[in-house]
């Protein structure tokens, strides 16, 4: 959502730095040395202690080493499928929940303060009961992913399948619609946008359930490794996995991001950030 | 005017009052309204905002329910929505998922009848509004205007007996808006349905009628009602005539009289 | 009034609420019966012994155990520490946020070249850093609150830069037209604009301190604070006093985000206000 926010402001400002003689993303491309160097000065110079960041060579250096040892693969699947299977069963709840919610202005009004509570809780704080119920294993982390990005699904579904202008709602009244069908064409077409949203959000979240929960206690999966990693000080390998979970990352982000413009073909900006538009 | 005269009325409120909230809150959208429809005219609904016309156009298309008094359609108490009644909106209300085409075609995919057999009178009601080359767009890529034309040709796909326009051109320009007006009369008298138009705009509802209902504000209720004697098909120039004048004083007086 | 807030957050403004002009007293049974429901199948099923009373003790066992932890008193250390890191946290992941925001939001032409960088720092979970964090600064509040200001200041940074750039091209059209200075646009017209944006920022990166600190807390914090407690006591599998820790926390984070929900309405009143006109 937040990103989104960011690639907004960045089209809003675009007819004035189109305007400009070269392209912001000159800065963008420019920045990447720059980071280099100020990672490399920093360690070479001893400015950060080696134990929190090595030098640049040593993490590229160790890529190999750590990729190809046995039973990384196997890892990496581990911890990806815990972060699918968490945030599959987070968002479908929070979708079904949502939509229930919607339905019903009496079940939102009996039901809504206490949901939306769970927003203030910080989810990690479950997983010592998770462990305590399931143990270390997989079903574990996907429950704790899943707490974490139910509730950006949940909330933005309910929020989203109100947003229909009321004379659209007429419309289907007045051509006689039934309730369902007032859901499937127009609620739900309408709230896709900012389910999205949730989604994208969810996603990060989901991520940070199964790491916080692997680094806690687990047999295996990417977290695992880097607890293992540190315990022998080996922080190079430490950074190579924080690259893999920043390409996680950024592969989520994409991938959400690619579905959504396929999906939601007809949106604009004004759908997420009306007040881009203020007149 | 002398052919309308004759028929029964299409429509009949009698003692019509919606009020909203309660007790303190309470706020009396329209009051005691008495008030025909009849078949094949077009009838406008004129006064300032907060008179309660929309109110009373949402009561005959059976979306808001009146709090006292009632209201027939052919004969027949109104208690929902109906497919002989075709409404339209101050905005288009396209969805942008859809293309112009299937969004023309939403009335008919509601009611559960085939697209198929209706798509040919789609097409023919875009091409008599001019848009049919946008059939395939979708509503984003239309201005405003063609919108609306759009939305014109949704309602009139189902021949509705009624149409119940909601200032359905007010969020256009005063050109775009005459034009559509044009427009509105010319497919109305092609479809052969009765129309109530919801106005503020006294030269509109004078040129558009053949009779204006005059409505007061605080609460809404009927001043009074204006026949409009012009030949029809009626022409932009009829606007600059004594006549017209004539009459759009009278209804600003009506107006203003209360 | 706390509901309108999370939509708020995950998606600003045109928001129609759920009205609440026919108030029955319907939903109000419905909420009542359902905890009364919750209550007695949590007090019975542990009976039955269908499932394990160990991890799931009963509502009576557990509210004994919330009542054993709370007169007891030695969690106030706990529940200090926390508390202090997360205020410390938060402070610092504001200021800096909100640093960073006016150094790189107040041009366009940067806030553009560094979207990319943002997209990653959002993409990068920053949990990752934990282990390494505590490794390096140790099992103090150090650590906590390093980790718990690198989560936490994400969002202030972003809703400044977003809030920044919301004045519309007339409003800048308008500073430009009284001759105001850069300075002057920036305080008297930017700034203000942003105020409810950054709110919100704010406000998310409280939750986001308190997460920071329970995670530090609950990976290896010797030192103490109530994300430890919660682990010390699930892994004796003392059920009831595990819950009754979680329910502190549920108590405290539900209390700091009604807290800020206050603070907010009072500050950005015109934000509120606006919205509202705009609707009707």
């Amino acid at each position: 959502m937040r990103t989104e926010a960011i690639a907004a402001v960045a089209v809003a400002s675009s007819p004035q730095a189109r305007r400009r003689r070269f392209s912001p993303y000159i800065l963008t491309v420019a920045f990447a040395p720059l980071i280099y160097a100020i990672w490399w000065l920093a360690t070479s110079t001893r400015f950060v202690s080696p134990i929190l960041l090595p030098a640049p060579q040593a993490v590229w250096n160790s890529f190999p080493r750590v990729v190809f040892a046995d039973g990384f693969g196997e890892q990496v699947l581990r911890t990806l499928s815990e972060i699918v299977g968490g945030f599959l069963l987070g968002a479908t709840i929070g979708f079904a929940l949502g939509m229930l919610l919607s339905s019903s202005s009496r079940l939102r009004a009996a039901y809504l303060p206490a949901l939306s509570a769970l927003e203030a809780i910080p989810t990690v704080i479950l997983a010592p009961i998770i462990i305590a119920w399931v143990g270390f294993g997989v079903e574990g982390k996907i429950m704790q992913a899943a707490l974490a990005c139910f509730y950006a699904v949940f909330i933005t579904t309910l929020s989203g399948l109100g947003l229909a202008e009321p004379n659209a709602v007429n419309l289907m009244r007045s051509l006689g619609a039934s309730k369902w069908q007032t859901m499937t064409k127009l609620r739900i077409p309408t709230a896709l946008p900012v389910i999205f949203g949730g989604l994208q959000l969810g996603a990060t979240t989901a991520i940070i359930g199964a790491i916080v929960s692997e680094f806690i206690g687990s047999t295996g999966g990417l977290g695992y490794l880097m607890i293992r990693y540190r315990g022998s000080f080996d922080t190079a390998a430490y950074w190579v996995i924080i690259f893999f979970f920043l390409a996680i990352g950024l592969a989520t982000y994409l991938l959400i991001w690619y579905i959504e413009k396929k999906v939601v073909f007809w949106r604009r900006t004004d759908i997420t950030r009306p007040d881009l538009e203020k007149q | 005017m002398t052919m309308t005269t004759q028929t029964s009325p299409l429509v009949q409120a009698t003692g019509v009052t919606k009020r909203f909230g309660s007790g303190d809150k309470e706020m009396v959208a329209l009051s005691g309204l008495n008030l025909e429809v009849r078949e094949g005219e077009f009838l406008s609904l004129l006064g300032p905002s907060g008179c309660g016309k929309s109110t009373a156009l949402n009561i005959m298309g059976g979306l808001l329910k009146a709090t006292e008094g009632t209201v027939t359609f052919g004969g027949e108490t109104i208690t929902g929505p109906s497919r002989q009644i075709g409404m339209m909106f101050q905005q288009a209300v396209m969805f942008p998922w859809r293309t112009t085409l299937d969004n023309v075609l939403l009335p008919v995919e509601i009611f559960g009848e085939s697209k198929k057999q209706y798509k040919a009178k789609a097409e023919e009601l875009l091409n008599m509004v001019g848009i049919s080359e946008f059939a395939g767009s979708y509503p984003w890529q239309l201005s405003g205007g063609m919108q609306q034309r759009a939305a014109l040709c949704r309602v009139l796909l189902h021949d509705p007996k009624l149409l119940l326009l909601d200032e359905p051109f007010g969020a256009l320009d005063e050109f775009t808006r005459e034009t559509m007006n044009q427009e509105l009369l010319r497919l109305q008298a092609y479809a052969g349905s009765t129309a109530v138009l919801v106005t503020h705009n006294i030269a509109e509802a004078v040129f558009m009628s053949d009779r204006i209902a005059v409505m007061s504000a605080r609460p809404g209720r009927l001043v009074g009602i204006i026949e409009v004697p012009f030949d029809r098909p009626r022409r932009p120039a009829l606007q600059t005539t004594n006549d017209f004048v004539k009459l759009v004083a009278e209804a600003r007086q009506m107006l203003e009289l209360q | 009034m706390t509901i309108t807030k999370p939509m708020h957050r995950l998606r600003p403004t045109r928001g129609r609420r759920p009205s609440a002009e026919k108030m029955d007293s319907g939903p109000v049974w419905i909420s009542i019966a359902t905890i009364a429901v919750v209550l007695l199948l949590w007090e019975f099923i542990p009976q039955t012994g269908l499932i394990n009373r160990v991890l799931f003790p009963t509502f009576t066992e557990t509210l004994a155990g919330f009542v054993q932890l709370v007169t007891s008193g030695y969690w106030w250390d706990d529940l200090g520490k926390t508390m202090i890191a997360v205020a410390i946290a938060w402070t610092i992941g504001v200021t800096f946020g909100f640093t960073m925001g006016v150094v790189l939001g107040t041009s366009p032409f940067i806030r553009t070249a560094i979207t990319p960088y943002a997209i990653a720092v959002q993409a990068l979970p920053k949990v990752v850093l934990a282990p390494l964090l505590i490794g390096w600064l140790g099992f103090g509040s150090e650590s906590k609150i390093a980790l718990a200001v690198i989560i936490c200041f994400f969002p202030v940074w972003i809703d400044t830069m977003v809030g920044l750039a919301l004045p519309a091209a007339n409003e800048f059209k308008l500073m430009q037209s009284l001759k105001a200075t850069r300075w002057q646009i920036f305080v008297k017209l930017q700034l203000p604009s942003a105020i409810p944006m950054i709110m919100v920022g704010v406000k998310h990166s409280l939750l986001l301190a308190f997460t920071g600190v329970l995670v530090a807390e609950i990976l290896a914090a010797s030192d103490g604070g109530l994300g430890k407690l919660a682990k010390e006591f699930a892994s004796q599998l003392n059920m009831p006093l595990t819950y009754s820790v979680v329910g502190i926390v549920v108590i405290l984070a539900v209390t700091l985000v009604s807290i800020a929900d206050v603070v907010e309405r009072r500050v950005v009143f015109w934000s509120e206000e606006s919205r509202t006109r705009r609707r009707s």
